[in-house]
């Protein structure tokens, strides 16, 4: 296993997207993260209001609820590293590695495991950026308070598997379609379009259907693993219910990303065992 | 001892079209075996199978005695239809990953194997900066890794000018020379006559034939023969008869005789008898263009 995960790195190391995509992630977390808080800072200092916004908003960027703010505003950007996970496994086909690799020794098990582990390795750099924008703003935002910061820690563990679960989709693209264009095309537009319109609009039609079936979409199930932030919750008495309702779905979410994930791996193990390269 | 390979009717099908159609052969340990065949004639496929690439539909191969074992693999150098490396890593970082995935061979080797394929200059270059005759070279060099004891080339010359095509024919030979068995698809006939021991052709999928190159080739026995009035000689000869079949040819006539009834004095001796004086008499073994020819022409 070992040895797998010193190769990918030997694939990795000296791949210019490899280093430009953390260099993005490592911009781009802070500075939306930013921008949340900016907003933030102009409701709490708006005069006449600035009580009644910092009693019902709380400060969402100080331990403990950092670990979750940073990670809600962070997982929209997942879309940065699945262009680098599309990236790698098409490349595989682009080279015909995903062949020589195999005529060279590994087996075709040994193989998709790189994969999965080139996927685990993106995901927990994410993470590690997460973690550090998370400690980072807070430090920045609030006065320290050693005794708060692992409190609701257990969102890195929440950020990991999301990010996780969202990669394997964009890695089952990349692996089904082949070419990284069409695979990115594809995928930012089911991304980005096509399901948050079916997610709006199964929304719409929730009672009429008799339950949200939203929460099923393939990157929705993951997404509700984390819900919006708190202090978001506050504001109306329908929106709080939805929002507790949304707390009390977590586990199930949690659930269903694992199945999912799980699913799309062992679909890539057995269609690798099964195919010509 | 073992045959280094055992091929036992393997066939693969792509849908309605026959790629393979029950091959069987086997590869002697210290062959050099080159599998000839016109494009199409499924000898990559056949190999992509060996390697386990593609998978038979039915059929078996064995490696070393051993069933397909990914181990059995890692033994063998081998250069596969095009070279296959990333392309934006150099020559060195890409031979580090064949080194980490096959175990064979180490640092040091990366740069013999680089010197032997001429490529010690441009070795910190990206491979996407090279041209197909450096990218050839460089499989043929990840192939040469480790010093293995098997070693499969496809189309090995394919990208090289003359002067690389001279140089791979004489690596394959010193190769052969120190005992490796090499598996060896090629269109290059010349090249396989040049080189090889043992001979397979194919054609549309269908093993034609398979064997010691001698064999394969000694089947029948070629005398040309010529005089100054060639159609003269043509009809004489006719009538002399002993021989299975007769073929103009540049500017000789060729008599085809069942392998060893040829019989050069008493063809002298009949065409002199019937006023015809000889100017060219000579037994010729065929050659691998013209059993090819013969063989995979409808």
């Amino acid at each position: 296993m070992f040895s797998l995960l010193q190769i990918e790195w030997l694939k990795i190391k000296k791949y210019p997207a490899f280093w430009a995509m953390l260099i993005i992630v490592l911009l781009t977390y802070p500075a939306a993260n930013l921008m949340f808080y900016n907003v933030y800072l102009d409701i709490t200092t708006q005069k006449g209001t600035d009580m009644l916004a910092k009693m019902l908003l709380g400060n969402p960027f100080a331990f403990p609820e950092t670990w979750h703010t940073v990670a809600y505003i962070s997982s929209f950007f997942v879309i940065l590293p699945s262009i680098l996970v599309i990236m790698l496994v098409t490349n595989e086909y682009q080279y015909k590695t995903q062949r020589q690799n195999v005529i060279d020794g590994w087996t075709r098990r040994q193989f998709m495991t790189s994969k999965l582990m080139d996927v685990l390795i993106v995901s927990s750099i994410t993470t590690i950026l997460y973690t550090l924008v998370a400690i980072g703003f807070s430090i920045y935002a609030s006065t320290f308070d050693a005794s708060k910061i692992w409190d609701q820690s257990y969102y890195i563990g929440l950020f990991f598997l999301q990010t996780f679960a969202q990669l394997s989709i964009a890695f089952l693209l990349g692996y089904l379609i082949k070419k990284a264009f069409i695979a990115l095309g594809i995928f930012l537009f089911y991304y980005l379009i096509v399901e948050n319109i079916a997610t709006g609009y199964l929304k719409i039609k929730a009672t009429k259907i008799g339950g949200d079936i939203g929460r099923y979409l393939p990157f929705e199930i993951s997404d509700r693993m984390i819900v919006a932030p708190a202090f978001i919750g506050r504001f109306g008495k329908d929106i709080k219910t939805a929002y507790e309702k949304s707390l009390s779905e977590v586990p199930s979410q949690i659930a269903l990303s694992l199945f999912l994930t799980t699913a799309i791996w062992a679909f890539c193990f057995f269609m690798h065992r099964k195919k010509d390269l | 001892m073992h045959p280094i390979l055992t091929i036992t009717g393997v066939s693969k099908n792509y849908g309605k079209l026959t790629a393979l159609d029950g091959v069987s052969f086997e590869v002697p340990a210290g062959a050099v075996f080159g599998i000839l065949g016109p494009n199409g004639s499924g000898k990559t496929t056949l190999l992509s199978i060996i390697l386990d690439v593609l998978h038979a539909d039915t059929g078996r191969f064995s490696w070393f005695g051993n069933s397909p074992q990914t181990n059995n693999r890692k033994q063998i150098g081998s250069l596969l239809e095009t070279p296959n490396f990333y392309h934006y890593l150099s020559a060195v970082d890409n031979l580090k990953i064949t080194q980490a995935i096959s175990g064979r061979g180490n640092s040091a080797d990366i740069d013999t194997v680089l010197e032997i394929v001429k490529l010690t200059e441009r070795k910190k270059s990206k491979f996407s900066s090279y041209s197909l005759g450096m990218k050839q070279r460089l499989a043929i060099g990840a192939a040469l890794l480790g010093n293995p004891d098997v070693l499969v080339f496809d189309e090995p010359t394919n990208g090289l000018d003359p002067v690389g095509i001279a140089e791979i024919r004489d690596l394959i030979q010193s190769l052969a020379a120190a005992g490796k068995t090499i598996i060896m698809a090629s269109h290059l006939l010349d090249e396989v006559e040049k080189v090889c021991t043992h001979v397979a052709i194919l054609k549309k999928g269908t093993l034609l034939t398979a064997g010691p190159v001698d064999e394969v080739l000694a089947q029948e026995d070629i005398v040309e023969i010529a005089a100054s009035n060639n159609d003269a000689l043509h009809t004489i000869v006719e009538t002399m008869g002993g021989f299975s079949k007769v073929k103009k040819h540049a500017n000789c006539l060729q008599l085809f005789y069942p392998v060893g009834t040829a019989q050069l004095d008493n063809i002298n001796k009949y065409c002199f008898e019937k006023g015809i004086t000889l100017q060219q008499l000579q037994l010729k073994k065929k050659s691998l263009e013209t059993k090819f020819f013969e063989l995979t022409n409808d």
